[in-house]
């Protein structure tokens, strides 16, 4: 009996889609930019499968169905910088400049403070595609030889750290320039990232999932150049 | 009918993404060739916004849902994440913070450099 609930894949999408609400419904209460939805998504179904003892292979039933829509997703980014192909012809310079910038940065960062704290070659291979999305940052971990999970793990606390402190930082730093903050936000926090900028504005939006792309092409192909 | 439609174009986007993908000598993620031909399709006119509105929007408004299970799957990893969890947070956080930083600088100053090229 058990297994038959638990186990159908209409459970993990149901106690996803519950999850997500309550923490969609949670954010938009408290508007609190810590308590992202996603995050709180895992807050609730992380325990709840551990107290339970429901298996992450029942979980997963639902749990892939879901996540085969995550290239989907990805594709259907390209409208988003179809709709503002004059922006980016404008500002193709800076632009390709910023995410250079971002991809190169990042991966330095991740090399040299892994090298600080002595961490292994599997765990910092793991760390880092941790700035670009999901999909591409798996290929890139698996190119590398890094552990996958830990990878989108990384990718996750990315995201929901760039969807939080993005906002700070445009505060505290004064990004007036919302093509610099927009392209901040894709090129240092992916699609999460790219979420928080739609919701923004428009040109944000639009300048996130472009520099979303391009530092996820531009870590690929540097992934397959210094390693 | 018109959703129907709408997922059948961008299911089959995806394949074709995963056909160009195996295709490739080198490891390329089929999501990002599906959305390079998405955009390729866009371009050319073959495909119009119109034709997969509906199913796109729902895609990007719900984007951070569809991260959810991949990042449950990390209850397998406790052990490796255990001893290391406060390097790797602060890692993760830490490069966030100054890519996010060192992005928005460089297109500030790509811009005004630009800005003042152009007077």
């Amino acid at each position: 009996m058990m297994e038959t609930v638990f186990a159908s894949p209409f459970f993990g999408i149901t106690l996803s889609i519950a999850a997500y609400s309550i923490g969609c419904w949670i954010n938009r209460k408290t508007k609190l930019a810590l308590l992202n939805p996603l995050l709180i998504s895992y807050l609730i179904i992380i325990p709840l499968l551990l107290v339970t003892g429901i298996p992450l292979e029942w979980y997963d039933n639902g749990g892939d169905i879901i996540n085969m829509f995550l290239s989907p997703a990805t594709a259907v980014l390209a409208i988003t910088i179809y709709r503002q192909r004059d922006l980016l012809k404008k500002h193709i310079l800076s632009v390709t400049a910023g995410s250079l910038a971002g991809s190169l940065s990042s991966i330095l960062i991740v090399l040299t403070l892994s090298k600080l704290f002595g961490l292994s070659d599997e765990i910092t291979m793991s760390l880092i595609p941790k700035s670009i999305t999901t999909p591409m940052a798996i290929a890139v971990s698996q190119n590398l030889g890094g552990i996958e999970s830990l990878t989108v793990l990384s990718v996750i606390i990315t995201g929901i750290t760039g969807s939080i402190i993005g906002p700070v930082l445009i505060k505290a730093f004064r990004i007036r320039n919302e093509i610099a903050s927009g392209m901040a936000f894709g090129s240092a926090s992916h699609a999460v990232g790219t979420s928080k900028a739609i919701e923004l504005g428009e040109v944000q939006g639009a300048l996130s999932s472009i520099a979303l792309v391009m530092s996820g092409i531009i870590t690929v192909i540097l992934s397959l150049l210094l390693f | 009918m018109k959703i129907l439609y709408q997922i059948a174009i961008i299911f089959f986007l995806c394949l074709m993404g995963e056909i160009v993908s195996a295709l490739l000598p080198f490891p390329f993620p089929s999501a990002i060739a599906a959305m390079l031909l998405l955009l390729a399709a866009l371009f050319s006119g073959i495909l119009r916004i119109d034709h997969i509105k509906e199913k796109s929007d729902f895609l990007l408004s719900n984007m951070a849902f569809f991260f959810i299970p991949a990042g449950v799957k990390v209850i397998e990893h406790f052990d490796t994440i255990s001893s290391i969890w406060w390097q790797f947070l602060l890692i993760s956080i830490l490069s966030t913070v100054l890519v996010f930083l060192i992005t928005a600088g460089t297109v500030s100053l790509v811009m005004r450099f630009e800005e003042r090229k152009e007077k």
